[in-house]
């Protein structure tokens, strides 16, 4: 477990004032169209899931078998990368601690999103501590789809990492540094992290850490294929 | 282009009412195989042609398949009707081995449901390539587009349209096709005559857009068309060529659309049969050589080469026994012999016939590529042919054991007579429908695949052979494991006058991942003689059919023997085969056996508002929920559960929902039973077994 953490992209927020997200909030994985913001989304979670944690994974895009073929993919390249033998424990902490909800064909609204969490607790008495919604585009929805999910996030607590969708054509920044499609809503996340391709590989750079701006702004290097931190 | 080009073998699959043996009809009208159209609850009594069976007259639905022949354009198809029940697994997946293209119906207004998954997953598995026909355009709530998202994102199709409806819903008056820009009329009284007109003003703009969106998807097969997009020099030929490439290819799913109830669609559907799907030719199909133990070999539709043939489906007719053959390589005549590769039986080729649903045709002689049917030949439904040259199997195919069974108890001393005759034939047409007679309470026990799988053939049984049955509760079939390794030695002797018998094995018991058994034999320097392995391994085989924890079939195991001990005089095969046995039962219990149980992959669809009650329908069955998935207002929910939580789920299910969900199942994987329920098993059995005594 201790080695997973070492190459979790979340080990960006090792150095975070409050170590993590935390119930309530919402942070977001923001990245140009295929730089890996699902991987990456994957990786939060198989860290939650190996702590023990439940977990919601909520897409928009993919149905769930596209989406557990991912977990697959992205599992195997774990064991290879920590040298782990496959184990019958995680996959059975994988079956038993996700959920995949998807809601296809802009079936998704805050009123079913309550409805199937609601449904989840008192009917299988699963109560997530984490949410991963992929997919979710920032500028159809507007502000107040992020107020809704913000008060649920509270109402269910859990934590909620979303993915945003920005463009190389679009260059618009807040006050704070903040770039499109977040800079209007910066003040609804806790945590704002950019993955960016570079020359040597993908850079994780954490734009906000709950209320810090960290300046300057902190990074990690990713392996491209895997996703994992590089040491 | 050649005979075998313009052949081809197709299926129709598809959700059970999405219209498939309407479109069947429909189809045979204007291939002029039948000269009127008939309803499938057809009020003039007839019914679609392709539903032989009374039975599934009676239900509207198609259950067995049957091949049909029809012509079109000069190309010659073969239909293949598939069943559209999940439980009749094994008809489906025969239907899907002797195809060589599928079209797959999809409603307009259900669109891809968990049915339309599981046909589609067991498509991908055969390599079946496959173009869409989005049927009942004209019900209301018709939404063609939705469909090709759902064909995109649930089934992960590169689906593309070919066409685009002209007015849908009630107003359904055509389609156009993307690839002409012309627009399709279908008129007269049964849509016989097409008139093609120009694309009206209101739709040219989508249908630009729509041909762009094709133009894309088929220029990634053919380096011309994209070439002769820059140059705007685009042929219908170049975009025909390049889509076909994509569907051959399995990359591309043309999309084709209308409505057959009210004629609209259905010609250009059949020209997309023969433009976009392929011949016998362009299919690989591998049978395996068994002198070559097991090789794979590629057979080449050649009817030059040695014969080899697959009997796919047998049916009882009027007239006697019809096999349905297809024909891989080599050709067939009248009088010809043909070897059953499984018995070496040699048979003789006495009539020969092509099938148009329950009328034929009688030919002289049958070529690679075709379906045809003999007469009265006596084989196994997946039996291979051969003319004698060739040791051919084709490959093996995936048979999943049964979880389900079910005693039956004939009413009189007739209906006994007529129910072996019945469970003689179903045993031969589905190798997933077993029967056996229980050797403690002597009734007679059926297993399948589901507890509709064996309604059918007790339906069938009353039916067709008029014997009457009472069933008993439906039973699932447990299997026992081991969890450790166990060592065993054990020496068999016995010395009572006369020549004795000595063996002694020693070795190991492991939990294997793979289901089968396996048998490892390390003994070196001779310590158990070679010629006496066979019977040690028969020792051990014969031990699995019964575990000594509760009595249900042994899976899962891999033995190893490493050592033994023989008699110069006192050894046999039978000390030997005896010294296993005694070897099992001494490692058996130390391996630490659990029960496991059947457990299958549910999927259930229902309105949304119905979420909560299906989660805590699965819960209360012990289910585990993978995933939901919500799409308009309907949600699938996926889960795996128990089998023997299933029993009477349809009737919940229905109560749960006001009967506006549905739920399909297939066999996923064998799991262990929780203690507690095994203690509660094991205990019913015993009290079970007592009154029996009584």
């Amino acid at each position: 477990m201790k080695d997973f953490i070492s190459v979790s992209p979340l080990k960006i927020l090792e150095k975070s004032s409050k170590g993590g997200l935390g119930a309530g909030h919402l942070g977001v994985l923001m990245a140009r169209a295929g730089v890996g913001k699902t991987a990456c989304l994957i990786h939060i979670a198989f860290d939650k899931i190996f702590r023990g944690e439940k977990l919601v994974h909520i897409s928009l895009e993919e149905g769930p078998e596209k989406v557990a073929s991912y977990y697959n993919v992205i599992y195997s390249d774990l064991l290879k990368a920590l040298r782990w033998e496959d184990d019958d424990e995680y996959r059975f902490l994988m079956e038993r601690n996700r959920m995949i909800l998807a809601y296809l064909n802009q079936s998704f609204d805050l009123a079913r999103l309550s409805a199937s969490l609601r449904n989840l607790a008192e009917r299988l008495d699963f109560r997530p501590n984490a949410l991963i919604i992929d997919g979710l585009d920032f500028e159809a929805a507007g502000r107040s789809m992020f107020e809704g999910l913000k008060k649920a996030a509270g109402k269910f607590q859990v934590e909620v990492w979303l993915s945003a969708l920005s463009h190389r054509h679009i260059s618009e920044v807040n006050d704070n540094g903040i770039p499109y499609p977040c800079h209007e809503i910066d003040d609804l996340l806790s945590i704002i992290i950019q993955l960016q391709p570079e020359r040597s590989g993908v850079l994780l750079k954490l734009l906000k850490d709950q209320d810090r701006y960290p300046r300057p702004v902190q990074s990690i290097a990713l392996d491209p294929n895997t996703f994992l931190a590089l040491p | 282009m050649s005979e075998i080009q313009k052949l081809r073998n197709i299926g129709i699959s598809a959700h059970i009412d999405s219209g498939k043996t309407t479109l069947t009809e429909r189809i045979l009208f204007y291939t002029k195989r039948i000269f009127a159209i008939h309803e499938v609850k057809g009020k003039d009594g007839v019914g679609a042609t392709m539903d032989s069976m009374e039975l599934e007259r009676e239900r509207g639905i198609t259950i067995a398949s049957a091949a049909t022949h029809c012509e079109w354009k000069g190309h010659r198809v073969n239909i293949i009707d598939t069943p559209g029940h999940v439980d009749f697994t094994i008809e489906v997946e025969r239907a899907l081995r002797v195809m060589d293209g599928a079209v797959l119906i999809l409603c307009s207004v259900g669109g891809v449901q968990s049915q339309s998954i599981t046909v589609d997953r067991q498509m991908n598995r055969y390599g079946v390539p496959r173009i869409a026909f989005i049927n009942k355009c004209d019900r209301s709530g018709a939404d063609p587009y939705k469909v090709v998202d759902q064909l995109r994102q649930r089934l992960n199709h590169n689906a593309v349209l070919m066409q685009i409806p002209i007015g849908v819903e009630a107003d359904l008056r055509g389609v156009v096709d993307l690839v002409a820009m012309k627009a399709l009329y279908f008129e007269g009284p049964h849509g016989e005559e097409i008139r093609v007109d120009d694309i009206p003003d209101s739709l040219i703009k989508e249908a630009l857009a729509r041909r762009e969106e094709l133009l894309d998807a088929a220029s990634m097969f053919s380096d011309e068309l994209m070439e002769s997009i820059f140059e705007d020099r685009v042929t219908e030929d170049l975009i025909r060529e390049a889509v076909r490439k994509g569907s051959i290819s399995r990359m591309l799913t043309p999309v084709f659309m209308g409505s057959a109830y009210k004629n609209i669609g259905v010609q250009p559907l059949l020209d997309g049969v023969t433009q976009y799907l392929p011949s016998p030719e362009e299919i690989q199909n591998k049978a395996l050589d068994l002198d070559k133990d097991e090789a794979e070999i590629l057979l080449t539709a050649d009817p030059g080469l040695p014969v080899v043939a697959l009997a796919f489906k047998l049916e009882v007719t009027p007239y006697g026994q019809l096999t349905y053959l297809r024909i891989y390589q080599g050709s067939l005549k009248k009088g010809d012999d043909l070897v059953i590769t499984r018995t070496g039986k040699k048979i003789k080729v006495g009539r020969l016939v092509r099938m148009h649903a329950d009328q034929m045709e009688d030919l002289t002689s049958a070529r690679a590529g075709d379906i045809i049917a003999l007469f009265g030949v006596e084989c196994y439904s997946g039996d291979t042919f051969t003319d004698g040259r060739l040791n051919y199997t084709m490959s093996s195919m995936f048979v999943p054991a049964p979880v389900i069974s079910l005693s039956i108890t004939p009413a009189d001393i007739k209906s006994q007579n007529n129910m072996s005759k019945a469970l003689n034939r179903f045993v031969r047409e589905d190798p997933t429908f077993k029967s056996h007679v229980d050797e403690e309470s002597g009734e007679t026990i059926i297993s399948g695949m589901g507890e509709l799988h064996l309604e059918v053939y007790v339906e069938r049984m009353k039916r067709e052979f008029g014997a009457n049955v009472t069933t008993g509760m439906p039973q699932v079939a447990y299997r026992e494991a081991i969890t450790r390794q166990a060592a065993f030695d054990y020496i068999h002797k016995k010395q009572t006058g006369g020549s004795g018998q000595y063996g002694r094995v020693a070795g190991f018991m492991e939990p294997s991942e793979e289901g089968a058994f396996e048998f490892v034999n390390q003994i070196k320097g001779g310590a158990i003689p070679t010629e006496y392995i066979p019977a040690v391994e028969k020792g051990f085989r014969s031990c699995l059919e019964k575990g000594l924890a509760v009595g249900f079939p042994v899976v899962g195991m891999r033995i190893t023997i490493n050592d033994g001990k023989s008699h110069s005089v006192d050894s046999s095969e039978l000390a030997f085969s005896q010294a296993a046995i005694g070897a099992f039962k001494q490692a058996y219990r130390k391996a630490v056996p659990v029960i496991l149980e059947p457990v299958m992959k549910v999927a259930v669809e229902g309105p949304s508002e119905f979420q909560g009650n299906v989660m805590g329908s699965i819960n209360q069955r012990r289910g585990l929920i993978i995933s939901a998935t919500e799409d308009g207002n309907f949600t699938t929910i996926e889960a795996e559960v128990p089998l023997s939580e299933m029993f009477g789920y349809a009737t919940v299910l229905r109560s749960l929902t006001q009967g506006k969900a549905e739920f399909t199942m297939e066999f996923s994987k064998y799991v262990k039973l929780p203690e507690s329920l095994a203690e509660e098993l094991k205990a019913e059995l015993s009290m079970r077994k007592k009154g029996e005594k009584k």
